[in-house]
């Protein structure tokens, strides 16, 4: 799976298919509530199974504003 | 797979049949693009109508960092204007001299007023305290948050006071304001949970609404990526020092664990509040007697700071 990171580094790493956001975001050490999934550029929630071949973008909610 | 949602199949508790971009866990509703914006922008409206925070003929100026939550503010206010009778709305930005924080957030502050078309002032720490915030925290770091919100809070009433506003509109979010309430609750300050920043002033500010104070920090970021209007904007570089972060921390694990607890602890906030009825916040409020500007001591805050800047 292509997963491009908050500091937009890109990450290619071998996932379980399908396998859901929420355990894919805190496999890679983030919390769920700190930050937006996207899959081939569309927002997709926590509970949603993501497949080997989707690309998927990790944003992080920065604070303040 | 138990408790997950495949991308072909319609989630239990959703609205329709387009696919779902937000799970709300407290509720377990799943909501669309449409229904998820219909939802927080009828939630803000609600906010406003219940709280009476914006009355016929009002002028409301948003206080607009060009962050996140000032952004969205601005935009979901403009969206609601036209029910809002006789309502104008206006923005000013307080520059407060952080390099590499600020100078992007203007930039994109600018871009939205230009875009809706909104008269914009500025205010810059040089002009009112005659230097910037990263002068004044040249070995107080630890300082940062204290120093900076004291300065902020008197920007904020000559920005508005200079606008010719009636109510001063800041982005704070449910995130923020249940903080607030724990951070109080740490620090014993229960005058201070109860205290209303718009109701502690005797009349002498014009008096602020959070009209984004039910909606999550990650409501507010879904929302603006839902516009096309997400930025990846830095973060405050002196957030580390706060005590804000580390209480923003463990709410964010206790929301995630118990999805719900933010607004429990606001709705701690109302009860207490409606209990005490007022009798805690009863101190009498005082006038400055260098400035004049109400305050609970002989000298307010920001004039015993100034001597040490």
């Amino acid at each position: 799976m292509k997963i491009i990171l908050p500091d937009k580094t890109i990450r290619y790493q071998k996932v379980p298919n399908p396998v859901p956001v929420e355990a894919l975001i805190r496999d890679l050490g983030f919390d769920p509530i700190e930050v937006l999934v996207a899959r081939n550029g569309t927002l997709v929630t926590e509970d949603a199974l993501l497949e080997e071949s989707d690309e998927i973008r990790i944003i992080r909610i920065a604070h303040g504003g | 797979m138990a408790g997950t949602v495949s991308s072909t199949k319609t989630p239990p508790w959703s609205l329709c049949t387009e696919p779902a971009v937000f799970h709300d866990k407290r509720t377990g509703r799943h909501l669309c693009r449409d229904h998820f914006i219909s939802d927080v922008e009828s939630r803000v409206a609600e906010t406003i109508r219940g709280r009476r925070l914006i009355v016929p003929g009002d002028h409301v100026v948003i206080a607009l960092s060009g962050g996140k939550d000032s952004t969205a503010l601005l935009m979901i206010l403009a969206r609601l204007l036209p029910a809002l009778e006789g309502v104008t709305l206006s923005a000013f930005t307080i520059d407060e001299g952080i390099h590499g924080y600020r100078e992007d957030t203007i930039r994109s502050a600018d871009e939205l007023v230009k875009k809706y078309r909104l008269t914009h002032t500025m205010i810059s720490f040089p002009d009112l305290f005659g230097g910037t915030l990263d002068v004044f925290l040249e070995g107080r770091e630890p300082e940062a948050c204290s120093i900076c919100g004291i300065l902020r809070r008197k920007a904020l009433n000559v920005g508005a006071e200079r606008a010719g506003a009636t109510k001063l509109a800041t982005g704070h979010n449910l995130d923020d304001e249940a903080q607030s309430v724990f951070m109080n609750v740490l620090r014993g300050d229960l005058p201070r949970l109860l205290r209303d920043s718009g109701s502690d002033s005797q009349g002498r500010f014009i008096p602020r609404i959070k009209p984004l104070m039910f909606i999550s920090e990650k409501e507010i970021a879904v929302y603006l990526m839902l516009h096309g209007a997400w930025a990846d904007l830095p973060e405050c570089p002196y957030a580390v020092h706060a005590l804000r972060g580390e209480v923003r921390r463990m709410l964010a694990v206790l929301e995630s664990k118990h999805p719900g607890t933010m607004l429990h602890l606001m709705e701690s906030r109302a009860q207490i509040e409606a209990h005490c009825d007022g009798s805690l916040v009863a101190e009498p409020m005082r006038h400055c007697a260098e400035c004049g500007d109400p305050c609970s001591g002989e000298i307010c805050q920001l004039c015993n700071l100034k001597k040490t800047l």
